[in-house]
């Protein structure tokens, strides 16, 4: 029975120690990448980080991008009317044209 | 006062009538390299892209060496939108010097230079040169390490060229070696010498198109299809090509901004691997090609002054081709005109990749 016991602290404090062991690796590790992030080149952020600024730009470019190719479409149309007038030939300005008022 | 007795009061004054009745009349023939006519076009709505990005970010730029590489930080990184404005510039000269060179290379190969257009090609010759002053100089007004070094190379070169070099750099420089005066000067030639000479120029090279009318390249002329009016045909097909231009460059703005290097110590050594932008890469390249002595005499110098003979007669070609200034078929200039089109083309792959 009291062997049993010994048995059982030594396994809990083995286990202790193995958890010790664990974080002081851990923090020793996330130092280390830490002091290597400081260590390299500093990157100067040349674009917006945070997720939601970067959300907003690329929809802002995608509506952009929508106007853009609205804007076309429209001009396309437009040309598409004058040279059909243009291939009637009436599109010429008539001299002497009376006016209504 | 209404729209139609300022339309009287302006019409009373000045020939608007005349105006229109030019832009309507003004007809632009229609053949097989016809796209051409509208990369100047592209061009210059490009510039105005830079004039108007460049205004923006010189409320924020301080000229002035201790301070210059941080307001470029703070302008992208604190300023409202800065960072698009920046991007915007960035890639706005990119494209406008690249759209520049696909205008200039076209017209040397359709020979849009011939008789009686050559004041064309030369305030165009001038304004390509304009362009890439512009690109260097303001590559420069980021002050970081690699632009730094650039404006170094650049400027030593030109101190190669025999008699007037020394005064060439030492002008550029504002005195023996790049310094904080350099970027002074350099801001100086960005904002105020270089936007001069670009709006006197360019507003020549367009008066002397409409004087001159369209070129049509010596193998269409025969078959030229019809004549389309300038107006609205052809400024709608401009408009629907400025808008792709531009948002061609703020896509690569949003998705590519420009990087700022370390800030620029004048004594440090110069960065391992430097290049320079991609439109200078051609002289770089052929700089490479030359070892460092020729038969006792200085490799470099030798580098620059044939350089320096190879764009004198690139910018005398006008002059030098008589047969096409009779609008007779001009074979050697014809090859002569792919031979730099295509060194400039495989010398710039060449610099990028290597």
């Amino acid at each position: 029975m009291k062997e049993k016991m010994l048995e059982k602290i030594k396994m809990i404090r083995d286990r202790k120690i193995k958890i010790a062991i664990k974080s002081s690796m851990f923090l020793i590790l996330i130092s280390f990448f830490t002091a290597i992030s400081l260590w390299a080149e500093e990157q100067i952020q040349v674009f917006p980080s945070a997720p939601y600024d970067r959300y907003i730009i690329y929809q802002a470019l995608a509506l952009f991008w929508a106007g853009i190719i609205g804007l076309i479409v429209i001009i396309r149309m437009k040309l598409k009317e004058i040279e059909r007038t243009q291939d009637m030939g009436i599109d010429k300005e008539e001299k002497d044209i009376p006016f209504l008022d | 006062m209404s729209c139609q007795r300022l339309k009287k009061w302006f019409d009373e004054r000045y020939d608007f009538e005349g105006i229109r009745s030019f832009t309507k009349h003004k007809l632009i023939p229609v053949h097989k390299y016809g796209i051409l006519y509208y990369t100047g076009g592209l061009t210059m709505f490009l510039f105005a892209l830079q004039f108007i990005t460049g205004m923006v970010l010189s409320f924020y730029y301080v000229p002035y060496h201790e301070q210059a590489h941080k307001s470029i930080i703070e302008i992208v990184t604190k300023l409202n939108m800065g960072w698009l404005f920046r991007s915007l510039h960035h890639w706005g000269a990119q494209l406008a010097i690249g759209v520049l060179f696909i205008h200039v290379f076209g017209t040397l190969l359709l020979k849009a230079y011939r008789k009686p257009r050559e004041l064309i090609w030369i305030t165009g010759f001038i304004l390509l040169a304009i362009s890439i002053f512009f690109g260097l100089s303001g590559y420069f007004l980021l002050w970081d390490e690699r632009a730094f070094a650039a404006v170094r190379v650049a400027t030593g070169g030109a101190g190669n060229l025999p008699v007037i070099g020394g005064f060439i750099k030492s002008f550029l420089r504002g005195g023996l070696d790049v310094t904080g005066e350099t970027l002074i000067r350099f801001y100086g030639f960005h904002v105020s010498v270089l936007p001069f000479f670009t709006l006197l120029l360019i507003g020549i090279h367009v008066l002397l198109v409409q004087y001159h009318g369209m070129s049509i390249p010596l193998s269409q002329k025969d078959n030229v299809k019809k004549y389309e009016p300038f107006f609205p045909n052809v400024l709608y097909k401009d408009f629907i090509l400025w808008l792709i231009a531009l948002g061609v460059v703020v896509t690569l703005s949003v998705f590519l901004p420009p990087e700022i290097g370390k800030k620029a110590d004048p004594l440090a050594a110069p960065p391992e691997n430097i290049k320079p932008e991609w439109y200078f890469l051609f002289l770089f390249q052929t700089l490479k090609l030359f070892p460092g002595d020729i038969m006792g005499l200085n490799g470099e110098m030798i580098a620059i002054i044939l350089i320096s003979l190879g764009i004198l007669f690139f910018f005398l070609i006008p002059f030098l081709d008589r047969k096409s200034a009779r609008d007779e078929k001009s074979t050697a200039f014809t090859w002569i005109g792919i031979i730099y089109t295509v060194y400039f083309v495989v010398m710039t792959i060449i610099g990028f990749i290597t």
